[in-house]
């Protein structure tokens, strides 16, 4: 009798310790820093444009350049999908350095500020990678999920009725990319979405920008996904990039793929819209061990391989696919965006001291602030 | 051995190793899991990975409160009396037409999978109101759990829900638009094969005596209430007007079953339940922890890219056995892991078609020790302690059904212009037709053979 009680003491026990580790590594996640940049103007919450995400872990920050004078606009989104890290490093970079000359730009780093709280079950992602800076330190970033965390949404549905009319995988309602143009009174993340939405009408927004990553064999890869209003400003911009050596694929936004950004904001408001995606193995179905490093340098061997067999659809091999060249590509696609937009329109945009891409490549740590999370 | 391959594939034989071992020595399943997890991570140098074993544990978590919650519900509907009624009612209407009804019962089954996208769910609730069904037809406990089990299979295929389905087209960006034709023409003609070989020449006409029922006020209206209440929800949830999810339904259902036909007390029932389903709900805990680990350590993507790099002229045995030996672990897990890349290394070919295909192998898979949730709850139902005989009696229809989802892959182009033409809803649903009149005329021939 006695053994039994001291085993069953033993097993609680372990349980406690378990589930005390367990949460101490969950929580670590939750930090929110507030970030800063010489440029910002104002820093604001999101649900300044929508109140019924006041209070709740989906509200987010939104950093404003207010350049004072009259001009054009554009909604850089980063972390529409916490996994894929190119996207917000890339909104955290353009945050700190950027000057704005002419018109306004709103940048929104965590744009699902909940699935950066956590990472996918089964999916052995790190929580955090970290990258060097130039005086010999490092700073973190924390790596989440596609999806919103749990904690804020659940259950989801079997089935996601999308208000289009479309049916989706009950899972997809906590994938901000298929919430647009979300709803004030459905599940957290059609909120959200909703919120975005209502900045964009509200501050007449005429360009929004969602960045993504997606798996080297996805064929939607290294492109420009735009809404048919945006044709013109993906085409050229295209073009610039292609004169600089940089290949990128367009892809116009179907129409029956409904709940997307750049098919609902394109729909239901004046902005042009486009998503751009950048190959990310980290992310995919053929990598193997998955760590910070992955995610860093991009190197996968089984991708090396994959690239050797022909099956992806992105140029691929043992120099990988390294975050600062996924920043790189973001963030000089998004100039020349803003450059096409600036010849066809008078409402103009300037902006000073978007980092180059020679110099991303070389060096991503040096246009990085040092600073907490 | 290609280089290529190590250190994961030692990886692998580490943890295999260790969960043979352990389950051999007669640790439990979902334990043996979690230790041959840690196993792994060790060997891949992740020598405190709490962290990872927890998330991991978490990967199933709607899974197991569907399994617990419907568990419980068919334990209040057998106690309720709605088990033997619904089943003699069915029964008796069709007791001289043995074949037609043994099709009928299988569509029958397969309606909650339809329904619901689960094969557990299916299994639990219209397989365990059939099972009394099939057994008057004089079919071994084995048969019959392994008919409720493939029709478990075909139901969560079989339109218009279809989890697996969807898993793979959200992988990809294909919206799930399209899916019925071919995804009929995949399950139906394969249930009916498949109950019917399960079954062979031990198919008799109905034994009424079988269906002697003791004390349930059977006239009253009432004891249907909690399948119909469940169906309303279940209904009610996927067009979107009332969302409570499958697992406050099956409560509430069962809920209701205390108060119609025989009073039942629900606690008693529930307790009951959950001890019945814990061994099933551990191994869920312990094969998200498995997979958690094997994909950080990079077996994972080995095993992947490994089956992917196939030659293309054996890429299809590859899929044919890869998807549904996966799917052991998870149904769903499979589709995404293994259903995404191969939609994508066949692209060309009719995707919807090969999307549906793929979904069926991956349906498969919850017939795959050691998880097998059809196999293992099917087992349950029908009272054989020994799940593997219910397997082996389902082996003829699992190998006919993948033999066919391969099939239509390789044939996906000409599988596509038939389930796109305009004729397919005619030839499909005049084939079903002639077949009942076969059944029927087969019925009668037989019936009269065996009395003259
Ligand atoms: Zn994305």
């Amino acid at each position: 009798m006695k053994r039994r009680i001291l085993a069953f003491i033993f097993y609680i026990l372990g349980v406690i310790a378990v589930c005390i580790i367990a949460t101490v590594s969950f929580i670590s996640m939750k930090i929110n820093p507030v970030l800063n940049g010489p440029g910002v103007t104002e820093t604001v919450k999101l649900s300044n444009w929508f109140e019924g995400i006041k209070n709740t872990n989906m509200d987010t920050n939104v950093y404003v350049f207010d350049s004072g004078v009259e001009g054009g606009s554009i909604l850089i989104l980063g972390g529409t999908h916490a996994n894929e890290p190119a996207g917000i490093l890339s909104a955290i970079v353009m945050l700190e350095n950027i000057k704005v000359e002419t018109g306004k730009v709103f940048i929104i780093p965590y744009a699902n500020n909940s699935a950066i709280s956590h990472n996918d079950a089964m999916e052995g992602a790190p929580e955090f990678y970290h990258i060097d800076l130039p005086d010999g330190s490092t700073r973190d970033f924390r790596f989440g999920s596609r999806r919103t965390n749990p904690t804020d949404q659940w259950p989801d549905p079997t089935l996601y009725n999308h208000q289009s009319g479309s049916t989706l995988g009950g899972g997809e309602v906590s994938n901000l990319n298929r919430c647009y143009p979300g709803d004030p009174d459905g599940y957290p993340t059609e909120k959200l979405a909703y919120a975005i939405v209502q900045l964009i009408k509200n501050e007449k927004v005429d360009i929004v920008i969602d960045m993504h990553e997606s798996s080297p064999e996805y064929p939607v890869n290294d492109a420009i996904v735009f809404h048919q209003n945006a044709a013109e400003l993906a085409i050229t911009a295209q073009m610039m990039l292609e004169m600089d050596n940089i290949q990128i694929r367009l892809e116009e936004s179907p129409v029956n793929l409904r709940g997307l950004s750049h098919r609902e904001i394109g729909d239901s408001t004046d902005a042009m819209v486009l998503l751009l995606e950048v190959a990310n193995p980290s992310q995919g179905r053929l990598r193997g061990k998955t760590d910070e490093d992955l995610v860093v340098t991009g190197l996968d061997k089984f991708y090396v391989q994959a690239a050797k067999e022909g099956k992806l659809y992105a140029p691929y091999d043992e120099n990988g696919y390294p975050i600062s060249l996924r920043v790189a590509r973001h963030i000089t696609t998004i100039d020349y965006i803003i450059q096409s937009w600036n010849m066809m329109s008078e409402k103009q945009i300037l902006i000073d001291d978007i980092p180059s891409y020679e110099n991303l490549i070389n060096d991503i740590g040096s246009f990085l602030i040092e600073h907490e999370g | 051995m290609r280089e290529i391959y190590t250190p994961e594939v030692f990886y692998f034989i580490l943890m295999l190793g260790t969960f043979i071992f352990l389950a051999a020595i007669k640790i439990p399943i979902g334990v043996s899991l979690m230790f041959s997890a840690l196993a792994g991570a060790i060997a891949f140098g992740e020598f405190f990975p709490v962290r990872h074993l927890v998330e991991g544990a978490f990967g199933y978590i709607d899974t197991m409160l569907i399994i617990a919650t419907a568990m419980i519900f068919m334990a209040s509907i057998k106690h309720s009396g709605l088990l033997d009624t619904l089943a003699k009612k069915m029964a008796l209407g069709l007791k001289n037409q043995p074949t037609l009804l043994l099709v009928l019962m299988t569509f029958f089954i397969m309606i909650a999978g339809m329904i619901t996208g689960s094969s557990t769910a299916t299994v639990l609730t219209t397989g365990a109101i059939s099972y009394p069904v099939l057994k008057s037809m004089n079919l071994s406990k084995k048969k019959a759990g392994a008919i409720i089990a493939m029709a478990g299979i075909y139901g969560m295929i079989a339109p218009p829900v279809n989890l697996p389905a969807m898993i793979i087209g959200q992988g990809v960006d294909m919206p799930y638009i399209g899916f019925t034709p071919p995804l009929l023409l995949l399950t139906f003609p394969l249930a009916i094969v498949s109950s019917l070989v399960i079954a062979g020449n031990q198919l008799k006409p109905v034994n009424v005596d079988e269906l002697a029922i003791e004390d349930i006020p059977s006239s009253n209206f009432a004891i249907y209430l909690p399948a119909i209440v469940m169906i309303i929800l279940m209904v009610l949830e996927n067009v979107g007007i009332l969302s409570l999810g499958l697992p406050l339904i099956f409560i509430i259902s069962a809920i209701l079953a205390t108060f119609t036909g025989r009073k039942g007390n629900i606690f008693k029932t529930s307790v009951e339940a959950m001890r019945d389903s814990l061994g099933i709900l551990s191994i869920l805990a312990g094969v998200g922890m498995f997979i958690q680990i094997m994909t950080l350590n990079g077996v994972r993507g080995m095993i992947v890219g490994f089956l992917n790099g196939l030659p293309s002229e054996i890429l299809l045995i590859g899929i044919a056995i890869g998807i549904p030996l996966f799917g052991a672990v998870s149904s769903y897990g499979s589709a995404s892991v293994l259903g995404v890349p191969f939609l994508l290394a066949f692209l060309g070919g009719n995707d919807i078609v090969v999307c549906s295909a793929l979904s069926l192998l991956a349906g498969l898979g919850d017939m795959v020790p050691p998880t097998a949730l059809a196999g293992i709850f099917a087992a349950h139902i029908v009272g054989e302690k020994n799940y593997f005989k219910v397997w082996v009696a389902g082996l003829p229809s699992f190998f006919i059904t993948m033999v066919y989802a391969t099939f239509v892959i390789a044939n996906s182009k000409s599988f596509g212009k038939f389930v796109e033409g305009n004729s397919f809803y005619p030839v499909f649903f005049i084939g079903l037709a002639i077949l009942f009149v076969l059944f029927i005329i087969f019925d009668k021939f037989k019936i009269r053979r065996q009395t003259t």
